[in-house]
């Protein structure tokens, strides 16, 4: 990148004024070795798209699996590893990176006014980290796997289990400092680099929404980091404070890990609700309803998200009394999820809503998030618990939030931004069919293992009783039509780079300041910096059409 | 980051010390981190020993207080000598500033001699690893003994490799400092390194109780 | 900003940093002391609390928490906040456990 030392000893990028990010230098070293957050952005795209179809391929495999009450693939140990491959992929290499690493990275020094991140050379360091752990995962993985569950539950994890566990913890650990890293430079970028008059109340919710994601990323991923190290060390030289023969508690792991893990679900989710919050008035040509409402309950889910990790815990043979604490506070964290819904129906209604693409996603988003949320408190009561733990019942319950939610959001804030990050714009037909389809697969897909688990068919089981065959055929179809649901963005987003309309700066007539700029923007971002004024989401409502008579 | 004398600083910031106190804060956030990472050390200390009381005392008492008294004691004057020099170089005594620096180093290096070259050889002479199929105490303590040694083998292990990289810090501090890169109007790099080995020293405030003192 | 003058100065919070090193050293005898003390079992981690004394210390003299930008204060505060949540709500769990006794295994599992 071209530069030149200003009087101020300011070394500004030159050449900025024609060309956009994109055409900063055609070469691979242009393009990995940048500090450009944009380009970052674009890096993490590629990859976690790849862990998103390794993921998904497992999850194809553990539904095939299903097919048959006997197990189709004929070996329980492969189901264990399937199934223990796809949550540690999905959740550590896609769901918690996805929104931050990708529209996050990008979007954020935009809406700021920022020309970069606080600190562009971490950010370029985090993407190689999150490499690195992802290629050592991967071939632990590869190479036989591991066959505990993501969550790695001790004594089989240190003691018993066969299997890479020490190889996929590394990789783990790992990428886990890549997800404290970008936290960190998130929340020192947002206290610090916000445009002239941006006062926090003029920030857009999805700033928000981030910055109470790094929240969690920074004070939640260093537990994870020890608890991964303590299972290591007790399983390679048997160091270790979980071994029970020795009076260490295995119930401690669990506390260790949720108190990570579930910090790590809000941080897949939080991102989502940032998406939608800008989404939702941007398409019903509104502002958003009790702002301070919704952007308070985004800190409120974080810190509250802490309190709550026992609930995973209900039927270990932790103390009840320390159980019923945790169920109070579960459903306590569910009013700011409430909240921020609540809010986005207000913000819709009596407004001029149009079906683009993002906001098909989004709707589907409401819709789903709710189902899933509401499903969780049935979960988060005790009694209730007893009966759905460890049934289809929590696998639905976190796929309506994880896939429905989350992913649903990520689709919709990569089609609401995708004009702004290549300059191109998508066949907007095919993306509104997509979505009608990703809602249709994906209901299939999850709605019947809601029966499932009520009637008892545990999780991560290999073989399953008769009686349930036909639920789980339905899954399994609908699982196929979700996967070309999810197929099809890849198709025509990839098509819409060298074919796509060109976009223009604001295709949307949306507020924030990231559409103030060109699309793809020039690698300074702006070329002056700006000056806020305005609050934020001051849509206004579109002219009235004129009729005769 | 900036190295020249004319202050130059990345184009996103608004002047030199915008930068400098957004990297301040930036290490503060970085350290707050770090508070976790023991915290669930410090967890694990907590369970091991309510739910092992006699065993876990029994494996306290063989600590070497001495020694580790010692150690607490010469980490809080590396962060006074270190703390020092950085006074002083705000007052534009570059000179005392390599002595301080100097001075820390060498505390800094006593305190990983005493830690893994004297007492950690002691404690694998007395059979005090976990693992160790002669490990010292027998019977109904052994459980809770050894799960202590975890914990003090564990955390003295980590708290010694963020030692060794503070002590790395502080080298690569004082070669810059003695090429002149650093003044009193510029000094980022040596206060951001003096709040890593300050809280270095912190940990190490913490782990001294639960390992030497409470048993 | 001091001055960069040719004469080397001694700075003006020697005194404070010196006084810190000596409370510091004071605090930690204290607690080596009280660590002999007939504490019972329950009561024996109130000797860490200088311990803690010390930490403060440290933060507030050689960090300078209180100086700087505001943030510094925030992020240090926050750290504390959740580190107790860690310590507390964690350990709420296996004080309020009821234990029921399981005879000793004799034979350690095979790893």
């Amino acid at each position: 990148m071209s530069s030149v030392a200003s009087d101020e000893g300011v070394a500004v990028p030159t050449g900025e004024t024609e060309g956009s990010y994109l055409q900063d230098g055609y070469t691979i070293r242009s393009w990995l070795l940048t500090t450009d957050h944009k380009r970052i952005a674009l890096l993490y795209l590629g990859s976690i798209t790849i862990f998103f179809f390794i993921g998904g391929i497992a999850a194809a495999l553990v539904r095939l699996n299903l097919l048959v009450p006997e197990g189709l693939l004929g070996s329980e140990e492969a189901y264990n590893r399937l199934f223990t491959m796809h949550g540690i992929v999905m959740v550590w290499f896609f769901l918690v990176p996805a929104v931050p690493v990708t529209l996050g990275n990008f979007v954020i020094p935009l809406m700021l006014g920022a020309r970069d991140l606080a600190f562009p050379r971490l950010n370029l360091f985090s993407w190689y980290l999150f490499m690195a752990g992802g290629a050592i995962t991967l071939w632990a993985l590869f190479a036989g796997g591991v066959d505990t569950g993501w969550t790695f539950y001790t004594p089989l994890s240190t003691a018993y289990a066969k299997g890479h566990v020490v190889l996929a913890a590394v990789g783990i650990f790992i990428s886990g400092f890549s997800s404290i890293a970008t936290g960190l430079n998130f929340i020192v970028t947002i206290h610090r680099l916000r445009a002239p008059g941006y006062t926090w109340y003029k920030l857009p919710v999805f700033i928000w929404s981030m910055y109470s994601l790094s929240v969690l990323l920074v004070l939640a991923t260093p537990v994870l980091a020890i608890t991964l190290l303590l299972v290591m060390l007790e399983r390679l030289f048997h160091v270790g404070v979980f071994d029970p023969s020795i009076g260490g508690d295995p119930l401690l792991f669990q506390h260790l890990f949720w108190f990570y893990s579930h910090p790590a679900v809000y941080m897949m989710i939080l991102p989502g609700f940032g998406v939608v919050s800008e989404i939702i008035p941007a398409f019903s040509r509104k502002r958003l309803f009790g702002y301070k409402f919704v952007a308070w309950a985004s800190i409120s889910i974080a810190v509250i998200s802490f309190f709550v990790w026992g609930h995973h815990m209900f039927v270990a043979g932790t103390s009840i009394y320390s159980a019923v604490l945790f169920s109070i506070l579960s459903y306590l964290v569910a009013v700011p999820s409430a909240i921020k819904v609540f809010n986005w129906l207000g913000t819709m209604h009596k407004g001029y809503i149009s079906f683009d693409a993002p906001m098909l996603y989004a709707l589907g988003f409401i819709g789903l998030f709710t189902i899933g949320g509401l499903t969780g408190l049935w979960v988060a009561a005790l009694a209730a618990d007893v009966h759905l733990t460890q049934t289809y019942f929590v696998v639905a319950h976190f796929h309506y939030i994880m896939v429905g939610g989350m992913v649903s959001a990520f689709f919709a804030g990569l089609h609401y931004w995708w004009p702004k990050i290549t300059g191109k714009l998508y066949p907007e037909m095919w993306a509104r069919i997509a979505a009608l389809i990703m809602f249709i697969g994906f209901n299939l897909t999850f709605f019947p293992q809601f029966i499932l688990g009520y009637l008892g068919m545990p999780r991560r089981y290999f073989s399953y009783a008769p009686e349930f065959q036909v639920l789980n055929v339905l899954s399994s179809a609908g699982a196929t039509i979700l996967a070309a649901a999810y197929l099809m963005p890849l198709g025509y987003l990839l098509w819409s780079l060298v074919y796509g309309e060109r976009a223009p700066a604001n295709p949307w007539g949306a507020t924030g300041l990231e559409w103030q700029t060109r699309s793809p923007p020039p690698t300074i971002n702006f070329l002056r910096t700006p000056v806020i004024t305005q609050d934020p989401y001051s849509y206004q409502p579109p002219e009235p059409v004129q009729h005769g008579g | 980051m900036a190295a020249s004398p004319t202050l130059a600083h990345g184009f996103q910031y608004a002047g030199p010390s915008h930068q400098a106190e957004t990297a301040v804060a930036g290490m503060w956030l970085f350290l707050a981190t770090e508070v976790l990472l023991f915290g669930g050390l410090i967890l694990s200390w907590i369970y091991a020993r309510h739910f092992n009381p006699l065993g876990f005392a029994a494996g306290a008492r063989e600590t070497e207080l001495r020694v580790g008294t010692l150690n607490t004691a010469i980490l809080i004057s590396s962060s006074f000598t270190y703390a020092l020099g950085l006074s002083f170089l705000r007052a534009g005594n570059s000179r005392r500033l390599l002595h301080c620096l100097a001075l820390t180093l060498l505390l800094g290096a006593a305190f990983l001699a005493l830690k893994f070259g004297l007492e950690w050889h002691d404690d694998f002479r007395n059979h005090l690893f976990p693992t160790d199929a002669r490990f010292k105490i027998v019977g109904a303590e052994n459980g809770g003994a050894r799960l202590f040694f975890s914990f003090y083998f564990i955390g003295t292990a980590l708290h010694g490799l963020h030692m060794t990289v503070g002590v790395a810090l502080v080298i690569w501090i004082i070669l810059r400092a003695r090429r002149g890169e650093f003044s009193a109007r510029y000094h980022t790099p040596v206060h951001l390194v003096g709040l890593y080995w300050s809280f270095v020293d912190i940990v190490w405030l913490a782990l001294y109780p639960l390992i030497y003192l409470i048993r | 900003m001091r001055q960069t003058g040719t004469q080397p100065k001694t700075p003006p919070d020697v005194g404070r940093l010196l006084l810190t090193w000596v409370l510091l050293l004071v605090l930690g005898g204290v607690e080596f002391g009280a660590s002999f003390l007939p504490i019972g079992h329950s009561m024996r981690p109130l000797i860490a609390v200088p311990g803690v004394l010390m930490i403060i210390l440290v933060a507030v003299n050689f960090m300078e928490v209180g100086k700087g930008p505001v943030i510094v204060r925030a992020f240090a505060v926050a750290a504390a906040f959740w580190l107790l949540v860690l310590l507390a709500l964690g350990s709420a769990d296996p004080l309020s456990r009821t234990d029921y006794y399981v005879p000793r295994v004799t034979a350690v599992a095979e790893h």
